[in-house]
């Protein structure tokens, strides 16, 4: 579940289903103020596929105005299912994960629009060079210890995926199976987990704004027990590319056993950069300070689904 | 042929706040698919979602009534969501 501010315009959208009408996305003009729904959200009669949930979404470049991934040219009131996706030949390899098949990630080059790195639990990451109409999964070195092929093509548990901006070759991926970069766009990844984290196991990853050595995790235990690693709520960042990491916890609780889910982190653009996570315990914290003190901004909220940054 | 519909708040509000609709149709399914909130009842192969429960005069469709069956002047159809959760 996602909700998102295209700063092209300003108008939310919001990602939403209920157990009895399905699922659809919302779009706010004002702010919040009036929503409304997309009328044509879903899968095609061919696929044999209902939709079930929508999970993630992201404006386009500001010289496609109106382009929102995936599925939609008119601003979120339509969507298109993505045949070259959905029919992908590997897809028999696919499974869905615990929170269903979903695709959670979608990353746009900030200099070459068509070029697109996407993240889909449990199938993987692929990448397209044209706009979508051809993904090719991008997988290498990402470990998926539940099959017999430990390093299969396809069929990865990824939890999130973030380009870097500012150098848009580095990705990073927070997955079932560890913390993984990649330096040249997805061709191949490197594992970062066991260069000091307490677990593999954890669904956020926030990258820094500007250095694209610098990125953030909130380790749990394990997949069979999703709470916070080591009884406390610890984030742990990296300076270094992943080649390190430190606990950086000042103002963050102990003991805790919660939980942060993949949507509900973020960064922002400020000098310093501000870092925003909330929980399932209903808190939201905020670090000024790239993660050197933390903050409870909220507390005594439902479990937190979703946080993004926006400008009031 | 005028009929009733009622729904539930939620969709009430889907429906620019009216929980009470009269309209021509037919059938049932000629009624719930000429609502503003059509695309919540049925899903994307126009299949009637499984937790939306629909009762002509107080019988379930599911329970022999059923979609097709011609309405009879002034029937009320009514939607109703499944309880779900403790």
């Amino acid at each position: 579940m996602h909700a998102i501010e295209d700063r092209r315009d300003g108008t939310l959208y919001c990602c939403a289903a209920t157990y009895a009408y399905g699922a659809t996305v919302h779009r706010s003009p004002d702010g919040g103020r009036r929503w409304e729904r997309a009328l044509e959200v879903g899968l095609p009669p061919e696929s044999g596929l209902a939709l079930e949930r929508t999970w993630h979404l992201r404006p386009g470049p500001e010289s496609r105005p109106g382009e929102l991934w995936l599925g939609s040219q008119d601003g979120g009131r339509t969507f298109q299912a993505l045949p070259a996706i959905l029919f992908h030949p590997t897809r028999e390899r696919w499974q869905p994960g615990a929170g269903g098949m979903c695709c959670h990630s979608i990353e746009i080059h900030p200099a070459h629009p068509d070029t697109l790195v996407i993240a889909i639990s449990a199938a993987g990451a692929f990448r397209s060079e044209d706009g979508g109409d051809t993904w090719t999964p991008i997988n290498r070195g990402v470990l998926a210890d539940f099959f017999p092929d430990s390093y299969p093509e396809v069929g990865h548990c990824v939890h999130k995926l973030l380009m870097h901006r500012q150098r848009p070759e580095r990705l990073w991926q927070q997955n079932h199976c560890g913390v993984y970069r990649s330096d040249d766009g997805g061709a191949t990844w490197i594992r970062l987990d066991e260069n000091g984290l307490p677990s593999r196991f954890g669904f956020p990853i926030v990258i820094h704004p500007r250095d694209p050595d610098t990125a953030y995790v909130i380790p749990e235990e394990a997949d069979v027990n999703r709470v916070t690693a080591g009884g406390r709520l610890g984030v742990y960042r990296t300076r270094d590319a992943g080649a390190s990491w430190q606990l950086v916890a000042e103002g963050l609780p102990a003991p805790a056993w919660t939980g942060v889910l993949r949507e509900a982190a973020a960064s922002d653009e400020l000098e310093p950069a501000g870092i925003y996570f909330g929980t399932q315990s209903g808190s939201v914290y905020v670090s000024p300070d790239e993660g050197d003190t933390w903050i409870e901004a909220a507390r005594q909220l439902p479990p937190i689904l979703s946080v993004e940054v926006t400008w009031a | 042929m005028g009929v009733v519909v009622l729904l539930p708040s939620i969709l009430a509000a889907e429906a620019g706040g009216r929980s009470r609709l009269e309209l021509e149709a037919a059938t049932v399914d000629e009624a719930l698919r000429a609502l503003p909130v059509a695309d919540l009842l049925f899903d994307e192969h126009g299949r009637l979602r499984p937790l939306v429960n629909v009762y002509v005069d107080g019988r379930d469709i599911r329970d022999g009534v059923g979609s097709d069956t011609p309405l009879a002047p002034g029937a009320t159809i009514r939607v109703v969501q499944a309880v779900a959760g403790g």
